[in-house]
């Protein structure tokens, strides 16, 4: 999505010197993206990848043979003969007068700023920043106020980088920020009665390299050194954006996004970003029940087996919320069960939007209808579903098992819930409690999709790994990966459980969409299911 | 928000003219919100907001712009605007004094407008009148090569002249 000049091929080299090394990088390369390239990172707080330049905050200044002053580096460009030292007197006396300068009325409250620990403020104050002050006048007052629903200003803190009002301007396109007053009085601020609330908003907190834009709904919540991190996927839409989700004893506190450039650049949407906190919903359901009777982790494996032993053909309804590894395990136990059928049901369509950026929203809530169709074909949740259902109600099955992913309090709808009521025997997993489980034989937990381990396959036909934020071995409830093992194991379909890594690895055996990938080749970037995982094998590709 | 406000039609042929002298939209603004200034008096929210629809530019980014400078009128500016200039040669020549006498005689500080809503007080940047420093500028007038006198007569005569002048 976002142009990188470093993926080019075609573009010329250019030969310049970097602390006294000759070195190459690709001609039009700023000093600082070109120096990252040879290992060297220079300091910054304006420029961001995915941002206009704006080079105004000055803690980039090198030395170069091209100027008597300092130049900034993240705007200037390498050239023929040009010779720049990142560490010199010069440079380094540069960045430390920056430093002094934006420490002047920085009121250094880490203690209680939510950015501390992943303040670049702070980094930098460590590496550079003088380790007392010489102003002696009265630090100055900015404001603090909402910005908006969901993001606060602490002007106090703000350097002015303007990488917030920039991203509103460029990525949401809604420009609801600017920086008011000037000299040291200047603040980032909304027009009166315009907040800011665009579906993106989010992101402008993540991009403050200080803690001055604050989220309310990470306010206070966590240090960030204290919280265990996570590469994952967000399951809110098909567009499968890559997150970090962050837990705190075992307790998500935050989604951020992670870096995919064919994805979501370094983005997340809103309501992605705050869509966790049904996890921890009363109507969550996290105990398995049979015929309304509390059930142990064991008893509730115990009763599936006892259901299905003796059962015959099997309905089964998926949703589009399972991994490729679960829907392959499904699909194992529909093959054992001849006469078997399976169909799946969506949620309705949200709303789609796309921004100036590229960036996109998809209307699709939900994040691998694409695998379902890979594993059962393109009518699971087309005419095999509109079967299924049509069979179910007319009692064309005593057993069914259902999936019930997501958050939804719509579940499945009312046509499936009515259609599985029609049958005798009626297995559920359940995310959240719902009419759909009125009268169910057998309820058990199932996972939300961040608390998944496996892959899923987004709209555009990407293959990517998500990883589950919980901890298996202190989760009050059994996961599908294992429960559908177990089952498949106490039905003598198979010798020892694996992990999310080895069921797919049978699935890649015996689905040609998916031979040739595995886990570990599917990298942190995910892998298009038409490109197989050879092309990224000789550079690595490990994880 | 509804906005009543338009400009006349005197206005907006001035405005059309700006449009075709300028290489984008936005170099337009400055003029326009001088024009603004005038038409209304005074560039306060609904103000700022008749600019932005008119310009099809963003407000957040009037609002910054007007912010920025302190040659606009802000609503709630006093009648009479004093500007005293800060920075380096009216500095050494005496500003400060200048400040703090105003400040004795009006009771208010910089940034601060008298409660009877006739005079507002600040410190500004260079005003480019560094060789009769040190200077002010009250609303469109200079007061140059200040002595505390000046300032005491100036104070007095602008006392006189809202007095006399009609009531509001
Ligand atoms: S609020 Fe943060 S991102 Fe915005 S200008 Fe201030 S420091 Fe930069
Ligand atoms: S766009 Fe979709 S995948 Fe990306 S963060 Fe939003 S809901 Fe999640
Ligand atoms: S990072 Fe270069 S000027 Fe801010
Ligand atoms: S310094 Fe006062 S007018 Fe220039």
């Amino acid at each position: 999505m976002a142009n990188n000049p470093t993926n080019d091929s075609a573009v010329s080299m250019t030969k310049w010197q970097l602390n006294g090394q000759e070195v190459e990088n690709h001609a039009g390369m700023t000093i600082m993206e070109a120096a990252k390239e040879h290992g060297i990172e220079i300091p910054c707080f304006c420029y961001h990848p995915g941002l206009s330049i704006a080079g105004n905050c000055r803690i980039c200044m090198v030395e170069s043979n091209r100027s008597h002053k300092p130049v900034i580096s993240c705007s200037e460009r390498i050239a023929e003969g040009l010779e720049i030292e990142t560490d010199s007197e010069v440079a380094v006396d540069a960045r430390n007068s920056v430093m002094e300068f934006q420490l002047i009325n920085h009121p250094l409250d880490c203690p209680v700023c939510d950015k501390s620990g992943e303040c670049v403020l702070q980094d930098h104050s460590y590496a550079h920043g003088p380790d007392r002050s010489r102003f002696v006048e009265d630090k100055n007052i900015r404001h603090t106020k909402e910005l908006g629903p969901d993001i606060s200003i602490w002007g106090n803190r703000c350097i002015v980088c303007t990488r917030c009002v920039r991203f509103c301007d460029e990525i949401s396109g809604t420009s609801e920020l600017c920086i008011v007053e000037r000299g040291d009085r200047s603040v980032v601020d909304v027009f009166p009665e315009i907040p800011i609330d665009n579906q993106l908003a989010g992101n402008t907190v993540d991009i403050c390299p200080v803690g001055a834009l604050i989220s309310h709904d990470f306010k206070y919540e966590a240090r960030v050194w204290n919280m265990d991190r996570i590469d994952s996927v967000c399951g809110g839409c098909s567009r499968g954006c890559n997150i970090e989700v962050e837990t705190l004893d075992g307790f998500v506190k935050r989604l951020i996004p992670r870096e995919n450039l064919d994805v979501n650049d370094w983005w997340m949407c809103d309501e992605g970003r705050y869509g966790w906190r049904h996890l921890y919903a009363d109507d969550r359901i996290t105990q398995a029940t049979r015929d309304g009777a509390e059930q142990t982790d064991s008893a509730a494996t115990d009763a599936l087996e006892e259901l299905l032993s003796e059962s015959g053909p099997v309905a089964f309804l998926i949703d589009p919320f399972l991994t490729c590894e679960e829907l392959h395990l499904v699909q194992g136990l529909a093959a054992s069960r001849p006469g078997s059928k399976v169909g799946g049901w969506l949620p309705a369509d949200g709303t789609a939007a796309s921004f100036p950026s590229g960036f996109q929203i998809s209307a699709a809530k939900y994040p691998n209808r694409s695998g379902a169709e890979q594993v059962f074909g393109d009518q699971v949740f087309g005419d095999d579903a509109k079967q299924l259902q049509k069979s179910l109600l007319s009692n064309g099955f005593d057993t069914v098992i259902a999936f019930c992913g997501g958050h939804q309090s719509t579940g499945p709808g009312d046509s499936w819930t009515q259609a599985l009521a029609n049958t005798a025997t009626r297995i559920v997993f359940s995310v959240m409690n719902g009419p759909w489980l009125e009268g169910a034989s057998l309820v058990l937990p199932a996972t939300a999709p961040i608390e998944k381990e496996g892959t899923w396959i987004n709209e555009d036909g990407r293959l990517q790994r998500t990883r589950s934020c919980w901890n298996p071995g202190t989760d009050p409830f059994a996961v599908e990966l294992v429960r559908l093992q177990a089952l498949q194991h106490a039905l003598g379909l198979r010798g020892r459980s694996l992990s999310a890594a080895g069921v797919f690895r049978e699935l890649a055996a015996a689905n040609t969409a998916f031979s040739g990938h595995n886990h570990s080749d599917l990298g942190s970037p995910g892998l298009l299911l038409s490109e197989r995982p050879a092309a990224v094998a000789s550079d690595g590709g490990t994880e | 928000m509804a906005n009543t406000l338009s400009f006349s039609s005197e206005t907006m042929k001035q405005y059309e003219w700006l449009l075709t002298r300028y290489p984008t939209r936005r170099a337009v603004l400055l003029p326009t919100l001088r024009l603004a200034e005038s038409e209304f008096g005074e560039l306060g929210v609904p103000e700022m907001r008749f600019v932005a629809d008119l310009m099809e530019i963003p407000p957040a980014f009037v609002f910054g712009v007007v912010t920025f400078y302190t040659h606009y009128r802000r609503a709630g500016t006093g009648k009479y605007n004093i500007q005293v200039c800060s920075t380096l040669s009216c500095a050494l020549r005496g500003s400060e004094d200048v400040v703090s006498r105003i400040t004795e005689r009006l009771g208010i500080g910089p940034g601060e407008t008298t409660p009877c809503g006739q005079f507002s007080l600040s410190k500004v940047e260079c005003l480019g009148s560094c060789d009769t420093a040190p200077m002010l500028q009250c609303n469109d007038d200079y007061h140059e090569d200040l002595t505390l006198e000046d300032v005491d007569q100036l104070i007095e005569q602008l006392r006189a002249e809202a007095d006399g002048g009609q009531n509001g």
